[in-house]
């Protein structure tokens, strides 16, 4: 019988990019418009074919839920939150004479590599068009962004005497952005 | 109507068609073709994922039921979807009567 054959290779398609709950819904709905055309009285090839029709093409459905996901959705926030921080965390360095600070030169050149990946993977999060590498990009993403806050904030506890104006403020930006993206990993990690 | 005269619209048919109780996304599908009487054109896949941009939008909630072995995902509205709605009707309403006016070059009807 070719019609569950097609279905079956559609569903593969949908679930090598998207969660396996949501392929559930679609193989039920899916089944559901192939029966609509079976009591229409078109055969199974031709119900099937129709049904596949109406729903439309796999990348187009894929592309649709990569729109919606949580990983994309926290990304572009971090990713536009990151110019705000980073103004913060600029002027806080510039002005506590950051240069004089005890952090060997090999500690800021990973941060500074750190930081370039994190930025990339937040973008590939955020611009990228299959759902699978979106989600795993917005997780490393998350991950590597609070860790950079994380370090901020140890360095700042353990080398600066005395956390006010504008450190108090970038301090107080990372910390924010550390305690949203510790409440938006959880949706990312199961979406 | 093609889908792409539909864009802007999606939200609103989606949630008139979970106004009189809670459907499954099949069943939303087939609301709206009753009721345009089969002239809305939509690609079926794309309506599972605007359905789970209005639930992470509040606007309506998803719970899972088992039928005849197969889970199947039900929507309801919420009140917030509700509102919503009927927001999008007011709004469609004054959309509709002030293009009708400019078309047909009569009055603007108070809508107000």
């Amino acid at each position: 019988m070719p019609g569950p054959g097609l279905i079956s290779d559609y569903l593969t398609e949908l679930s090598a990019q998207l969660p396996a709950l949501v392929v559930e819904e679609l193989a039920d709905g899916l089944d559901q418009t192939r029966q609509y055309y079976l009591d229409l009285g078109l055969d199974q090839a031709a119900a099937t074919a129709a049904a596949l029709a109406e729903f439309g093409p796999p990348p187009v459905i894929v592309a649709a839920f990569t729109r919606i996901s949580p990983a994309r959705r926290t990304a572009r926030t971090l990713l536009a939150a990151g110019p705000v921080v980073g103004a913060c965390w600029a002027t806080a360095l510039l002005t506590g004479r950051a240069w004089a600070w005890p952090v060997p030169l090999a500690g800021r050149v990973v941060f500074g590599l750190v930081l370039i990946g994190v930025i990339g993977l937040l973008a590939t999060a955020a611009f990228g068009s299959k759902y699978r590498s979106v989600g795993r990009a917005g997780i490393a993403g998350c991950i590597g962004i609070s860790a950079i806050d994380a370090a901020m904030l140890i360095t700042v506890t353990l080398d600066v005497p005395a956390v006010i104006g504008p450190m108090a403020l970038a301090v107080t930006a990372s910390a924010v952005r550390l305690i949203f993206t510790a409440r938006a990993l959880r949706p990312v990690l199961t979406g | 109507m093609r889908a792409e005269e539909l864009k802007g619209h999606l939200d609103a048919l989606l949630l008139a068609a979970l106004e009189g109780g809670p459907r499954h996304g099949y069943a939303v599908i087939e609301a709206l073709r009753q009721t345009s009487g089969g002239r809305l054109d939509m690609a079926t896949g794309t309506i599972y994922p605007a359905l789970r941009r209005l639930e992470d939008a509040g606007l309506v909630t998803g719970s899972w039921s088992v039928v005849a072995g197969r889970r199947r995902r039900d929507y309801r509205l919420t009140p917030a979807g509700a509102r919503a709605l009927a927001a999008k009707r007011a709004d469609w309403r004054d959309f509709t009567a002030t293009i009708s006016a400019a078309l047909e070059g009569t009055p603007c009807p108070d809508l107000a």
